[in-house]
C-alpha cells in the first residue's frame, strides 16, 4: 500500500518513478494524539511536517495569555516553524495536534536532497514556498483592511471542510476577531 | 556520410508503475539530452521482459501531460490506456499510438486484460516529440495507427520492410501526421539486409536496435537494445542487420530550437508556463480521469 506522502510525490509532485524510492526512503513517520505539542516557544525547529491525516495548528501565545492562530494544516499540507527551520532561530510558534494525526516527518536536509535528486521536487518545493508567501501577503491584507466577514468567506475558501472540525473560537483567533463578532458574521451570512 | 556519434547502451531499468520496465535513453542516457536531441525530448524503452501472469493488469495510473505528443510502439505485449477526454482502446503488437496532448490530457496506460491475465514477453517503446510553441496549446487528439494502416515499403534484393510510421522513405508518406518535419520508421530487415537513409544534415538522428543486431555505414557492430546517436555532419547513412534478423527504429527531426522548460510530465517553453500547467492540474482544468 502506497503511502499518502508516496502518492502526493507522484501525483502532485510529479517527481519521476525513478527518483519515487530515493525520495521516499528518506522520511520518517510519526503518530500523534489529540492535543500532542510538536513544537513549543524557544525551541528550534528542526522538522517539517506532512498531514497525511488529521490536523495541526501554529500558534503563538501572547504576553496575556491569548493564543493568535497563524495557520491550519489539514490533509495534504505542509507545516513547520519557516523562520526558525531555515534560519535556527528559537520558535516563536508552537506547533500542535488537534486531532490524532499522522504525519510525515523531514528536515531540511531532506528538502535539499530531494531537490538535488528530482528537478521536479525542487520546482514544485519553489512553487509551493511562493505560494506560501502569496497565500501570507494575500491573509496580512485581509487582517489589516478587510471585514470580518470578507476574512470569514476567505478562510473558508481556503480552508473548505474545517469550521465543522474546529471550535469557533479558533476560527475567531485566526480571523482576529472575538468570538462574539464571528458569530454575527455567520448570522449574516445566513440571513443572506 | 552521416558518421556515428556514439553508441549508447542502455541504462539501468527502473519501473513506470509497476508494468513498464524502461530504460530511459532520452533525456537521461550519456549525450541524449532535450536539446541535443530536439524535437525528441524522452525515449523510455521498455527492453523485452516476461511478465508473468496477473489477474489485475499491470500499468501505470492516471497521470497529466501537456505541450508534447507521446509515441507509444508495441513490439511484444498489448497495452489498454484510456483518457480524460473518454478515449480510449488497445495497442497490440505492430500498433502505433500517437497521442497529441497539447494543452492537457489525463490518462492511464495497462497491460491489456487478456494479455495480463496469460502474461508474456513485452516489449515497447514511449517517444516524446515536442510541440512547436504555437501547438502546445492546442486541442488533444489521438492517431490510432493499427499495423495495417502503416505505409510499408518494401526494399530491393528481399532485404526486408520498412515501416514508415511518420514523415517519408524513398518518396513514400509515412502514415501520422506530424506538427513539425519528424521521420520514424521501423527498418525490419532480414539476415544480412541493409537499407540507406537520407535526411537534412541539421535533423537530429538516432537508432534504437530492438531486435538483432546492426552496422551502421559497416562499421562497429551495434547489439540488441543499443541506440545510435548519429552525427549531424551529413545527410546519407546505411544500416546492415548482422548475423540474425534486425528491427531497428529510425528516428529523425528538425529541430524546434526553441526554448524548453520542463517540470515532468509538462515540457514547455518558459517558468511562467510551466507553473500555469502546475496550477491548471491542481484546480482540475486538466479534466477527470478514474484510476
Amino acid at each position: 500500500m502506497e503511502s499518502t506522502f508516496y502518492n502526493y510525490l507522484k501525483k502532485k509532485v510529479l517527481v519521476k518513478s525513478e527518483h519515487l524510492p530515493l525520495l521516499a526512503r528518506e522520511v520518517s513517520k510519526k503518530m500523534l494524539s489529540k492535543g500532542d505539542l510538536l513544537l513549543t516557544e524557544g525551541q528550534v525547529c528542526k522538522n517539517m511536517f506532512f498531514v497525511e491525516q488529521g490536523l495541526l495548528r501554529l500558534y503563538s501565545i501572547d504576553e496575556e495569555g491569548r493564543e493568535h492562530i497563524i495557520q491550519f494544516a489539514p490533509e495534504n499540507w505542509f507545516m513547520s516553524e519557516r523562520g526558525s527551520l531555515y534560519f535556527g532561530s528559537p520558535s516563536v510558534f508552537f506547533i500542535d495536534a488537534l486531532e490524532d494525526t499522522k504525519a510525515v516527518v523531514f528536515d531540511q536536509q531532506f528538502v535539499d536532497r530531494a531537490s538535488e535528486i528530482s528537478p521536479e521536487y525542487r520546482t514544485y518545493n519553489e512553487y509551493i514556498l511562493q505560494n506560501h508567501i502569496r497565500q501570507m501577503q494575500k491573509r496580512i491584507n485581509l487582517l489589516i483592511g478587510a471585514t470580518a466577514e470578507k476574512r470569514y468567506l476567505e478562510f473558508i475558501k481556503l480552508y473548505p471542510d474545517l469550521a465543522m472540525r474546529i471550535p469557533q473560537w479558533m476560527i475567531a483567533s485566526y480571523l482576529g476577531i472575538t468570538p462574539e463578532s464571528l458569530s454575527r458574521v455567520r448570522r449574516g451570512l445566513t440571513q443572506k | 556520410m552521416r558518421t556515428v556519434e556514439i553508441i549508447v547502451p542502455p541504462r539501468e531499468p527502473h519501473f513506470v508503475g509497476d508494468g513498464f520496465r524502461v530504460h530511459n535513453f532520452i533525456p537521461g542516457g550519456y549525450r541524449l539530452d532535450m536539446k541535443r536531441m530536439d524535437p525528441f525530448i524522452m525515449l523510455d524503452y521498455n527492453s523485452r521482459h516476461y511478465f508473468p501472469p496477473s489477474e489485475k493488469p499491470r500499468g501505470v495510473g492516471v497521470h497529466p501531460h501537456r505541450g508534447f505528443e507521446t509515441v507509444t510502439v508495441a513490439y511484444k505485449g498489448r497495452v489498454a490506456h484510456h483518457d480524460s477526454s473518454g478515449g480510449g482502446g488497445v495497442i497490440d503488437e505492430g500498433d502505433v499510438q500517437w497521442m497529441t496532448a497539447a494543452s492537457g490530457i489525463l490518462h492511464k496506460e495497462y497491460h491489456e486484460e487478456n494479455f495480463s491475465r496469460e502474461g508474456g514477453d513485452f516489449q515497447m517503446i514511449q517517444l516524446w516529440v515536442n510541440l512547436p510553441a504555437k501547438y502546445k496549446m492546442s486541442e488533444p487528439k489521438y492517431q490510432a495507427i493499427s499495423n495495417g494502416e502503416i505505409t510499408k515499403h518494401t526494399l530491393p534484393d528481399g532485404a526486408g520492410t520498412i515501416e514508415i510510421i511518420a514523415g517519408e522513405y524513398q518518396g513514400v508518406k509515412g502514415t501520422a501526421s506530424t506538427f513539425s518535419p519528424v521521420h520514424m520508421m521501423n527498418a525490419k530487415l532480414e539476415k544480412g539486409g541493409s537499407a540507406e537513409f537520407s535526411f537534412p544534415a541539421n535533423f537530429n538522428t538516432g537508432l534504437l536496435v530492438v531486435e538483432g543486431s546492426i552496422k551502421v555505414n559497416g562499421g562497429e557492430e551495434v547489439p540488441t537494445d543499443h541506440f545510435v546517436l548519429l552525427e549531424n555532419n551529413d545527410t546519407d547513412f546505411a544500416i546492415q542487420a548482422v548475423g540474425e534478423k534486425a528491427l531497428v527504429l529510425v528516428l529523425s527531426g528538425e529541430p524546434l530550437n526553441e526554448p524548453i522548460a520542463a517540470h515532468g510530465p509538462f515540457v514547455m517553453n518558459s517558468r511562467e508556463e510551466i507553473i500555469e500547467a502546475i496550477e491548471d492540474f491542481n484546480t482540475g482544468k486538466f479534466g477527470h480521469l478514474e484510476d
